[in-house]
């Protein structure tokens, strides 16, 4: 009987002993963890845990995605800062999309245990003066987290990139340049001479400039997934880019699975080019245009047709002659085009013979009245 | 003034009572100088020059609780003052410098006052003006400072600073560790404003095994030395780097404290060779007189 008893007893304590191991792993098991990653020692138990102390880089970093992060995060924590600075407005969502191309959320959220993101003041004391010194304070956190990147390019430390003074900060004699959050100005190319190992022609010509400025691409059109370190790297890499991630950039206009001569040549190829390429010349009326004003389909800009009517047209349906600086009376708005424009060329002056007696010429007589310009 | 002679004279007198003692001859009688207490308690900065970013903000809130001219705040981001070398002077307690770094490019360091342990300036002091108090900081007492510049002098990483654009009266001036500020509980101004906390305040046996805890972890990233731990018979102020700092940013010092610490020689002095004390006394005093007499010249 005693030994039956002993025996149930056993029983219940070792199955409370799986129990417990089995809530344990309800929360640890999914997290495909080694159990070196936090714990110090082979038999942690719930009072003797034997936690890393901030197992920089060694935990399952952030699990949610980018789209989900918080767009822009206040600073303001750090109080012997605030006499000196106003709070810093962090762009997060900007820095976690930048992160994914290089160690995602991790590079900052370097400790991140099962459950909730851990905020920096978990660890990081606000407090300078304390027990832990290895543990930077929240304020070196911070500061050591960000300037791992924002290294200065200039010989300067760049504390207003981030900062602006307060405004009890007083600066005499000196006109302080307003705080430049936007990149400084990037020098763009003319264009670019690709070399490749296509057997489709071995260059390819980029007109940079004509795609930014003619063809009004804005940056991010191309350059979507740019991380700062592509030209700011210490370490650079120069191994060639592969064809994928160049096609990639010119594919959502271009065909770059069939027609690979548009791009591809053995020579340097030539600028886009209206007359030639379209036959309508853009000289007379049309030269200082971006392409996007006639040709409405962004990044795929299909012929039009060549009558000024096709765009320029009034509400009636008639060619809006009033771009030209005359708006036509009720009687000239009827005629043709021909009928004054001989062959119509209108780069020369208008016959008003066919109709009117040799009195009647332009530009002493008007067929309507003046306006004011109007290119649209 | 009158305070400051009199303080003076009343060293003078000291130094003639332990003179009759002296004829008794008791040397420890003489150890009766100035305040040099090496407690076990007494605080350190680790400086971490691996994470200094030169930013300069310690030069100027040093400047700031020591009511010296400031520059325009952001004139601290200009990096031209990197093109030499600085020590530092009356006005700047503390200057970084930037010096090249194999690992890290280049490598800014902040100097001041290391606050020996044995301070070798304490020492050379002939009037006692010079302490080392329970903190751990050398101070000095500018009511009995005679600006006879000995501890300058006796100094191993040439410190103190004379105000030399004083023509009456020019005293020492040097990092004070910020005495007042830690006496009421604050931490040394350029301690709280570094922003990436490259100096870590604390006692200095903390301050030792934390450094050697990071030189343990990061071995691809410091240097394994501790530059203060050991010389001139250790200082306040540690120094952790990516490379050696003893013979380009430090001399190169033993460990014993400085040349047969001033301690000696002065003790000794006061121990063996009381003439040439009482003669410098004399010295001194007629020198403290006549530039007073100056002074009152100029008044006229
Ligand atoms: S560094 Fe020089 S001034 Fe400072 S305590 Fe040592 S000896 Fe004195
Ligand atoms: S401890 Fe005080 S006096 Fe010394 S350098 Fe720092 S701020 Fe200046
Ligand atoms: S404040 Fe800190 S980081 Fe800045 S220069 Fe001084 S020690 Fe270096």
């Amino acid at each position: 009987m005693k030994i039956m008893i002993k025996f149930l007893l056993l029983v219940s304590l070792w199955s409370v002993g799986i129990f417990a191991q089995i809530n344990n792993l309800r929360t640890h098991a999914p997290m495909k963890l080694d159990c070196k990653k936090c714990h110090l020692c082979d038999t942690p138990t719930k009072a003797e845990p034997c936690l890393v102390m901030c197992p920089r880089n060694k935990i399952e970093p952030v699990r949610h995605s980018v789209e989900e992060a918080p767009v822009d995060i206040v600073i303001n924590e750090v109080d012997s800062e605030k006499d000196l600075y106003t709070p810093v407005n962090f762009s997060h969502k900007l820095h976690a999309k930048m992160s994914l191309m290089s160690g995602g959320c991790a590079i900052c959220h370097h400790y991140n245990p099962p459950g909730k993101i851990v905020k920096c003041s978990t660890c990081h004391e606000k407090n300078r003066e304390r027990e832990n010194l290895s543990i930077p304070d929240l304020k070196a956190a911070y500061h050591r987290q960000c300037m791992a990147c924002h290294t200065s390019w200039e010989e300067k430390s760049e504390c207003r990139s981030c900062h602006e003074l307060n405004d009890n900060i007083k600066i005499s004699n000196t006109i302080l340049p307003k705080l430049e959050k936007s990149h400084a100005k990037i020098k763009i190319p003319d264009k670019i001479v690709y070399q490749t190992d296509s057997d489709k022609g071995e260059l390819v010509t980029y007109f940079h400039r004509d795609h930014t400025k003619l063809f009004d691409l804005k940056c991010m059109d191309c350059h979507k997934q740019e991380n700062c370190e592509n030209c700011h790297n210490q370490k650079p890499d120069f191994s060639k880019p592969q064809p994928d991630d160049l096609h990639d950039k010119c594919s959502d206009c271009h065909d770059t699975e069939g027609k690979c001569y548009v791009c591809h040549s053995n020579v340097e190829k030539k600028p886009f080019n209206h007359p030639t390429k379209t036959g309508f010349n853009l000289s007379n009326f049309h030269s200082n245009i971006s392409c996007i004003t006639c040709h409405k389909t962004k990044n795929r800009f299909t012929g039009l047709k060549k009558e000024c009517k096709n765009c320029h047209k009034d509400n009636e349906g008639y060619f809006n002659h009033s771009i030209t600086g005359i708006m036509l009376d009720e009687t000239h708005k009827d005629l043709d085009c021909e009928d004054c424009h001989v062959k119509n060329n209108y780069m020369k002056r208008p016959t008003c013979s066919d109709c009117h007696e040799e009195d009647i010429s332009f530009p002493k007589n008007i067929p309507g009245e003046k306006v004011r310009k109007n290119h649209d | 003034m009158a305070q400051n002679r009199r303080d003076f004279l009343k060293t003078l007198a000291t130094i003639g009572v332990s003179t009759g003692a002296i004829s008794a001859v008791t040397p420890q009688v003489a150890k009766a100088g100035p305040t040099n207490i090496l407690s076990d308690n007494r605080m350190g900065v680790l400086v971490d020059a691996t994470v200094c970013i030169g930013c300069r903000k310690c030069e100027w809130a040093c400047q700031g609780a020591h009511d010296k001219v400031q520059q325009d705040f952001i004139e601290y981001e200009n990096n031209d003052v990197f093109k030499k070398a600085r020590r530092p002077d009356t006005n700047n307690l503390t200057v970084v410098n930037k010096y090249d770094s194999e690992l890290l490019g280049s490598e800014t360091i902040k100097l001041q006052c290391m606050h020996c342990d044995h301070p070798a300036c304490v020492s050379a002091c002939i009037v006692g003006a010079l302490s080392k108090e329970e903190n751990g900081s050398v101070i000095w007492d500018t009511d009995k400072c005679i600006g006879c510049r000995y501890c300058m002098v006796a100094c191993p990483f040439q410190v103190p600073a004379l105000e030399y654009y004083k023509a009456l009266d020019p005293k020492i001036v040097k990092c004070d560790f910020c005495f007042e500020r830690t006496k009421e509980g604050n931490l040394p101004a350029c301690v709280e404003i570094c922003p990436v906390e490259a100096l870590t305040y604390g006692k200095r046996e903390d301050l030792l095994i934390e450094a050697k805890k990071r030189i343990k972890n990061h071995s691809e990233k410091y240097f394994n030395y501790i530059y203060g731990e050991h010389e001139v018979g250790g200082t306040a102020w540690l120094y952790l780097s990516d490379k050696e700092l003893a013979g380009e940013v430090f001399p190169k010092l033993g460990n014993d404290p400085a040349p047969g610490v001033s301690e000696s020689i002065q003790h000794g002095l006061f121990a063996y060779f009381v003439p040439p004390v009482a003669l410098y006394a004399l010295l001194g005093g007629i020198m403290w007189l006549s530039k007073d007499k100056d002074k009152s010249e100029e008044k006229l």
